[in-house]
């Protein structure tokens, strides 16, 4: 059997782990702008990325943009994922493709959707122009808010598909004893269905935090020339700075805080999860 | 605590009948069963007394409280489900203590009740034990003490012992009706298996395709069965199509001729009803039945025999060595006799075709 992962494990190798390899050895090189990048062992470009507020603030953008992406995609996905799973009709397949559609349509289109619906010369702020409600265009894109309407609707589907499989997984009989002896739905949901549900959160949102840290189509488009988030910084680097060391230590940091927020956050929710809960409220 | 009433409770989906009408009156501290095959509605029933169905027409009554509109949270009724349905993600005592903290007893109070509950389902010790961490016999005695712990109304048990090895079965059969009993509760059980029903519940429902079928004592079912459904279902029972000819003899439609004290008549196509316990079998080479199979039950031996072409079973206590019985093998001739009183006359119909 461990032979038939050898092939997967060979790809993964090529092309993950190596490349990787690389880029971690190139983030220690030194640029110059003659020769693009001198042979070093040098820290410098990390120390930059940390010690520069311009680069400090594009973190931090990213860090918020994604925890509040990921959070809002948990409250919106939450209650259509439950409804996904407990549905028991013959449209169940059909809701579910409906859910997954939006995976079929690439980030790029579905951010150019967005600019002509949110735009300045945009369906919303033409018609209300048109119908005089409004002087001048309202500012519905180029700001943070544009972005993040923008990733949550990429990602929701991932944070839905993934709770709806562990929420099926919850028996019903079980919210009904919990409703038998006396709980109101909100009860049932806080001290039953929650509770069980937390690995499928915590694996949703994990997917779906990852996904936000590497948001670039959706910060371009929809954030403006202004807005920046590190995917797109760190394109900058590599294509239009040339400064490749300097860009791959930036995703270098972007990779390593995504990993230590990831472990982090689900460890805690597994912890949680695990010890049962005996303390009542 | 308090009786139960169904009033003209009914289900429907669309189209198709769940539950077509049953009215139901069980008094204070008394076990009822649904009884019937997969299908027939006793799920369903239930279910709308305990408020995860809403009816389609009729009224659940508690206590003499309508609560036909009151979500399940608000009805006190005490459910074991099936799959005992416990919280996997907490303790015994956790479990147990849900449905006093759901009305708001204090700590103190509640630490007693849930080691109290416990005791009495001879759990104790295993307080802070996880569900998946017992067996399937104790996992469903927490279910047992997580109902009755909060004093319900109605207890509600749904298919109790069919998740059960045999062995426990009959054991736990016991052990919920002498704690039933001694707590004096208005139970209401579902199950699919006579033997369960008739050994525990002091009336029986019979349901079938929606509909009640009989409602009486274990006894009034098996010895006075209304309808030849509920003569097949409760106990085994000979069922012989055809008509009365004359008094006292029935023809069946094989042409065999039983005794049948049958008077009156009831109008319509017939069904003979015979227990097969009832049925005397004596080795006679001018017998009119042959013996087809005779099979070994230990105590008791089952006969299938050909009447004329009628199929009959009958159930005697196995002859000792020594009897003519014994020696009796496929294809002899024997002698079938009966009291005429124990041939019951069904009518054929269903009893809705009969009415108007």
């Amino acid at each position: 059997m461990a032979a038939l992962v050898l092939p997967a494990g060979l790809l993964v190798a090529l092309l993950l782990v190596a490349p990787m390899v690389l880029l971690f050895r190139i983030s220690l090189n030194e640029y110059s702008p003659t020769e693009m990048m001198r042979e070093a062992t040098t820290a410098a470009n990390y120390l930059r990325a940390v010690g520069d507020p311009y680069y400090r603030s594009i973190l931090l953008t990213t860090l918020t943009v994604s925890m509040g992406s990921t959070l809002l995609t948990l409250g919106l996905g939450f209650p259509t994922a439950y409804w996904l799973a407990r549905m028991e009709s013959r449209w169940k397949s059909f809701a579910t493709i409906v859910v997954m559609f939006p995976l079929l349509v690439g980030n790029v289109v579905r951010a150019a959707g967005w600019l002509a619906l949110l735009g300045n010369g945009g369906a919303i702020n033409s018609s209300l122009m048109g119908l005089g409600l409004i002087a001048s265009p309202l500012p519905l894109i180029y700001n943070t808010g544009a972005v993040v309407l923008g990733i949550v609707a990429v990602v929701l589907p991932y944070m839905i598909l993934t709770l709806s499989a562990v929420i099926e997984s919850i028996p019903r009989q079980v919210e009904e004893a919990a409703s038998n002896l006396g709980a109101p739905s909100w009860t049932v949901f806080r001290r039953v269905v929650l509770p069980l549900a937390l690995p499928g959160v915590a694996a949703g949102s994990v997917l779906v935090f990852v996904l936000c840290m590497n948001t670039y189509a959706s910060a371009v488009l929809l954030g403006g020339p202004r807005f920046k988030m590190m995917a797109p910084a760190i394109y900058d680097q590599f294509v239009r700075g040339n400064n490749w060391p300097f860009g791959a230590a930036l995703a270098f940091i972007l990779l390593t805080i995504t990993l230590v927020l990831t472990i982090l956050g689900s460890a805690a929710l597994g912890r949680r999860y695990r010890r049962p809960k005996e303390e009542l409220s | 605590m308090g009786s139960l009433v169904l009033e003209a409770l009914a289900k429907r989906y669309g189209t198709s009948v769940a539950v077509q009408r049953v009215d139901l009156d069980v008094r204070q501290g008394e076990m009822v069963a649904l009884l019937g095959p997969s299908g027939c509605g006793k799920t369903t029933t239930q279910r709308m007394v305990a408020g995860f169905v809403a009816p389609s027409a009729g009224r659940v009554l508690i206590g003499g409280v309508d609560v036909t509109q009151a979500p399940p949270h608000g009805r006190d009724t005490g459910m074991v489900f099936q799959s005992y349905a416990l919280f996997p993600h907490m303790t015994v005592a956790a479990n147990v203590a849900f449905g006093l903290e759901m009305r708001r007893v204090g700590r103190a109070e509640r630490d007693t009740r849930v080691r109290e509950a416990l005791r009495m389902v001879r759990l104790d010790g295993l307080e802070d034990r996880l569900p998946r961490q017992l067996s399937g016999g104790q996992q469903q005695r927490v279910a047992l003490a997580r109902a009755l712990v909060v004093n319900p109304a109605v207890f509600l048990l749904d298919e109790p012992l069919s998740n059960l090895d045999a062995k426990l079965r009959g054991e736990v059969r016991l052990e919920i009706r002498a704690l039933q009993q001694r707590l004096g509760l208005t139970t209401l059980i579902v199950t699919h298996d006579q033997e369960e029903a008739l050994t525990m519940a002091d009336r029986l429902v019979v349901m079938d395709r929606g509909k009640v079928r009989q409602v009486g004592t274990a006894e009034e079912l098996y010895e006075r069965p209304a309808n030849p459904f509920v003569a097949g279902f409760v106990g085994q029972c000979n069922l012989v199509e055809g008509a009365m000819e004359g008094t006292g003899m029935f023809r069946a439609a094989s042409g065999a001729l039983l005794p049948c004290a049958a008077t009156p008549v009831p109008p319509g196509r017939h069904v003979l009803a015979l227990r097969p316990e009832r049925i005397e079998v004596t080795p006679a080479a001018d017998g009119s039945a042959r013996l087809r199979t005779a099979t070994y039950l230990g105590p008791l031996t089952e006969y299938h025999l050909d009447l004329d072409g009628t199929p009959l079973l009958a159930i005697r206590p196995t002859p000792t060595a020594g009897e003519p019985l014994r020696r009796l093998s496929s294809g002899d001739a024997v002698t079938v006799s009966w009291d005429a009183s124990a041939a019951r006359l069904l009518s054929a119909a269903q009893p809705e075709e009969l009415e108007p």
